[in-house]
């Protein structure tokens, strides 16, 4: 009964908080629907201003799961860090089954995470799972060891679903002044990707939005305000195709049969970016 | 400088140059540089490093040899104790930075504060004190506290492929050495490249560092004395001219193998300094000096005695030349972490701890902590 109130006193609040809420996604009954945060855990405001926007725009777009893009909690992680930082935040959402799925960043702890059950992640560093024609690769991003490699390889060659969707912590492309693109981790997975088809690429780390131009036939999405806001870190460049770095923000994501709609929402509601990606054949 | 020491220098200069060039080349075109690097990386740090390592081993022995410049082990203690201290010390600064953040990726990281790159430490030692028992002194903590992270490093799981096979082709490798050594051949060929051989996939099918697979069949390697400190870069003559000398075969490949080394491992694209450089950084300039100083004083106190023509100047001089991990803390960073963000901090790190060349410098000048011409 408690969480029943609890859940609905957020909605309203939510509700009344989110100033437009407007849902640019063509929101069709057997579509994949999701929603991506990053670098959220903070367990302050910011981040329960985030899950008062998702929760009001779960109402009118039913995503199922959200894909957590690292740095899902920051500092100590005891339970009632995981209760302050994750559970009462996203309370509505897990409350109406919606499913989180995390990445590792830099500041999770795996071995408070991987077992945690709300995060979904197996007890599993890196792991896949799908939903329809879509399959998500999750990949730790930290320390891409040769059994990780050889893993994704694997799991890229073995996969035969329509839409392969990879994420992580670390961005391959960013235009973040304060970490920026993960050279390095381009050279070892862009090739991968390239080979087997990868559609779109989501990541964190910079604490901004950003949408990136097709690399390589691949858009690349940074969503890392998820909870933390570094303003103004956005440094454009010929490869930008849209920024955000005024607020912190979310993404809403759906897949219909060859496309994929995008809407980044900001912590006011606020559309800030929304386009579409269209599946190319295979290589 | 004396001319054996700007021989030395001037011979040392193709790790600088293969760091720089790897600095330049990273942020002037990172992916080029790192599609290049990679694919060079694993012959670099995990074959070409096994005859680094060779060679180093070999030159220890023979400097602990009668005759040697480090035989006398009476004064051996204190350095030890030194090394010791100033690993725990390392250590221990890097672990309470790392829990004083929250990335606990990072915990796994401190074996690169054992590392000490002991060419560093030696040429600043015999530039800022001289000649003495500084020297020494130095080179023996370097090979402390680097065999303290070279088997912290071979305890890391390296393959993951661990089986029978493994250990039984370190026994064979082993064996084979000893019987190709009895034969008595001109050159020393045959033995690092079959005994090796056997070794480093011995080492690999058991999850240690391939790169340590030489050491084992040094011992069985012909030595004779040798009066350059290892770490010196001066290369040694008379008996190690020999075709049947290790220094001989190594010596010329395993320059070029340190400049590629430096190289590979280098290049990092600059974003400043993130928790993970910080720790190697506080660990190896605040820790280590902390915990070498804290441990001689200890050890004096319990009646060891300071080599001759070493203070507590030169103490402090010696605390902080021991401070630069450079070359080993790279190879330490890229042994215990895979590819990605965090190792980049880590080499960050490493990289940055070069500054404790200045602070050295600095102090050593301000300490007038010369005790003898060089």
């Amino acid at each position: 009964m408690k969480r029943v109130c609890t859940a609905a006193l957020l909605f309203v609040a939510g509700a009344l908080a989110g100033r437009a809420q407007e849902v640019a996604l063509p929101n069709r009954p057997q579509s994949v629907k999701f929603a991506a945060i990053g670098d959220n855990g903070t367990g302050d405001s910011l981040e329960y201003d985030i899950g008062r926007q998702m929760a009001a725009h779960h109402s009118r777009f039913p995503f199922e799961l959200v894909i957590m893009l690292g740095d899902n909690l920051y500092g100590s992680q005891t339970p009632q860090d995981f209760v302050k930082k994750f559970e009462t935040p996203f309370r509505p959402l897990l409350d109406a089954g919606v499913r989180f799925y995390a990445a590792l960043g830099n500041h999770d702890n795996q071995n408070e995470e991987l077992r945690y059950p709300p995060f979904n992640m197996g007890g599993a560093r890196y792991y896949t799972y799908a939903r329809r024609n879509v399959r998500f690769f999750v990949i730790d991003s930290d320390l891409i060891d040769p059994q990780q490699l050889a893993w994704i390889e694997t799991a890229l060659t073995n996969s035969t679903d329509d839409w392969k969707i990879c994420y992580f912590h670390h961005p391959l492309y960013s235009d973040g002044k304060t970490h920026g693109s993960q050279v390095d981790l381009r050279v070892t997975l862009e090739p991968l990707f390239v080979a087997h088809g990868v559609n779109v690429v989501f990541s964190g780390h910079d604490h901004v939005y950003e949408r990136l131009k097709p690399q390589k036939g691949i858009t690349y999405f940074v969503s890392g305000a998820g909870g933390q806001l570094r303003k103004g870190d956005v440094k454009r460049s010929d490869m930008t195709a849209a920024a955000f770095d005024q607020d912190c923000s979310f993404m809403l994501v759906e897949v219909s049969g060859d496309d994929l709609y995008f809407q980044a929402v900001s912590r006011n509601g606020a559309s800030v970016d929304s386009g579409t990606v269209h599946r190319q054949p295979r290589p | 400088m004396n001319r054996a020491l700007r021989s030395a220098a001037v011979r040392s200069l193709g790790i600088p140059i293969g760091a720089a060039a790897a600095l330049l080349w990273s942020n002037l075109a990172a992916e080029s540089y790192f599609r290049i690097t990679q694919a060079l990386a694993f012959a670099v740090n995990d074959i070409g490093m096994a005859f680094f390592f060779a060679l180093l081993t070999q030159e220890v022995l023979e400097a602990t040899m009668p005759g040697g410049t480090l035989h006398t082990w009476r004064r051996a203690a204190l350095p030890i104790v030194a090394a010791v201290g100033g690993t725990a010390g390392a250590i221990g600064a890097y672990d309470l930075f790392v829990l004083a953040g929250d990335e606990h990726v990072l915990l796994g990281g401190w074996p690169i504060v054992c590392a000490i790159d002991g060419g560093v430490a030696y040429f600043l030692v015999r530039v800022l004190i001289g000649r003495g028992g500084a020297a020494p002194f130095v080179v023996l903590m370097a090979i402390v506290s680097n065999a303290i992270g070279l088997i912290a490093i071979s305890l890391h799981q390296h393959s993951g492929q661990i089986g029978p096979r493994g250990p039984l082709l370190i026994v064979v490798g082993s064996a084979v050495t000893v019987w190709v050594t009895r034969l008595k051949l001109r050159a020393i060929w045959p033995q690092v490249v079959i005994g090796g051989t056997l070794m480093w996939f011995g080492f690999w099918w058991s999850g240690l560092h391939p790169a340590l697979a030489l050491i084992p069949i040094v011992p069985s390697l012909p030595r004779s004395p040798r009066r350059q400190s290892p770490f010196s870069a001066e290369l040694e003559h008379g008996a190690h001219d020999s075709p049947g000398h290790i220094e001989h075969a190594l010596w010329l490949p395993v320059q070029c193998i340190l400049f590629l080394f430096a190289f590979v491992n280098a290049g990092v694209v600059a974003h400043g300094l993130e928790r993970g450089a910080w720790a190697v950084t506080v660990g190896a300039l605040v820790g280590r000096p902390a915990g070498t100083l804290i441990a001689v004083g200890v050890s004096l106190l319990c009646g060891l005695r300071l080599p001759p023509g070493v203070g507590w100047r030169q103490l402090v001089v010696i605390s902080l030349a021991t401070s630069c991990a450079f070359v080993f803390g790279l190879f330490f960073a890229t042994a215990v972490f895979a590819t990605g963000p965090v190792l980049t901090e880590a080499k960050v790190g490493a990289l940055s701890t070069i500054g404790a060349v200045l602070i050295a410098v600095a102090v050593g000048w301000t300490l007038r902590a010369t005790t003898s011409k060089a």
